[in-house]
């Protein structure tokens, strides 16, 4: 085999190891499009006074998320052709424990609702729901840690927005009555932007590969 | 190394293997978990039946796994290599490796001379 062939392998191993990422770890303007939406969430939630138009919206967020990510996946970013990723070990150990995390999560907030004997009220109900469509998101579909961080918020805020609930925003009043969870809620914007960037830098690094695939089917029509 | 033992060594390289298209089939294969018929014809310039064809030998030597099926009203074949595909790779790079290490170099050769 010859120098040259050795260097197209090659090349042909990098590029599907680079594709196959846009099947799972890489999100490109889909990553981008979670980290505006959370952004969004947090401000927008404890920002803005709770109309029934902004609930609904905020509480949508997740799934429109999750749904415009499943189509950049598979109309845009796989459009050449469905490759899987291949997960690593560490990969996979990272996303059992997220999963496992959120599953202790969802049994302990559904254990404690029902526990009371009560009636479960609408709100509670979707607040449960939207907590375990979280699991279920975990287990399918997320798998990076900061996708893991955005639509963990998305969903958290989604469901507390269910019992009239939002996560408060530094220098509101709010916040002033809640002061350990607004800090520890500045974690998400954070996450937010990291995605934007990240989304951003995958894409761009998409349309590079893009060329080199439409490249590699210019050059197999010139030879046949 | 004596000629006869490096020609025995070309010998034993995994025909199966060698072939180029093939040999490229399993190098995509080796990185991804599945791949759909599709990527690999984009990526190899190969025909449908030209790739079907070297698909079906390495099926039929256990180094792939091919599943068909539909999506919708589309027929869908995605591929993944097997572990004794892995193998196979691994072993004809290895000895690969080690025949193009053994050739002699034409222009040293004559420079002895």
């Amino acid at each position: 085999m010859a120098g040259e062939t050795q260097e197209r392998l090659g090349e042909l191993e990098s590029l599907t190891r680079d594709y196959a990422r846009y099947s799972r770890s890489a999100g490109g303007l889909a990553s981008a499009l979670g980290g505006t939406f959370c952004l969004l969430s947090y401000l927008l939630g404890g920002l803005l006074p709770l109309t029934s138009m902004l609930r609904v919206a905020l509480v949508a967020l997740p799934l429109v998320w999750l749904l415009a990510r499943w189509g950049m996946t598979q109309r845009y970013y796989q459009r050449f052709g469905h490759v899987e990723e291949q997960e690593s070990a560490v990969e996979r150990r990272t996303h059992r424990l997220g999963l496992g995390v959120t599953l202790a999560v969802a049994v302990l907030l559904t254990a404690s609702a029902l526990s009371n004997g009560a009636q479960l009220s609408p709100g509670m109900a979707g607040y449960l729901a939207l907590v375990w469509l979280l699991v279920l998101a975990v287990w399918r579909w997320l798998r990076s840690p900061l996708d893991f961080v955005v639509s963990a918020f998305l969903f958290c805020q989604a469901s507390l927005l269910c019992v009239d609930q939002v996560y408060p925003v530094i220098g509101t009043a709010a916040a002033h009555d809640a002061l350990p969870m607004a800090l520890l809620a500045l974690l998400f914007p954070l996450a937010a932007l990291l995605m934007i960037a990240r989304g951003v830098a995958d894409h761009r690094r998409f349309l590079h590969l893009r060329e080199r695939l439409l490249q590699l089917r210019g050059n197999a029509v010139g030879e046949a | 190394m004596s000629a006869p033992s490096r020609i025995g060594e070309v010998m034993a390289l995994d025909r199966l293997v060698h072939e180029p298209a093939r040999l490229l089939i399993l190098a995509v294969l080796a990185n991804a978990k599945e791949v759909e018929f599709g990527f690999l014809e984009q990526v190899s310039g190969l025909s449908k039946g030209n790739l079907s064809s070297h698909m079906s030998k390495l099926e039929a030597g256990g180094l792939i796994e091919v599943k068909k099926s539909f999506r919708g009203k589309r027929p869908l074949t995605e591929l993944r290599i097997t572990a004794a595909g892995r193998k196979a790779l691994a072993d004809y790079r290895q000895s690969l490796a080690m025949v193009m290490q053994e050739l002699p170099v034409p222009g040293a050769a004559v420079k002895r001379k």
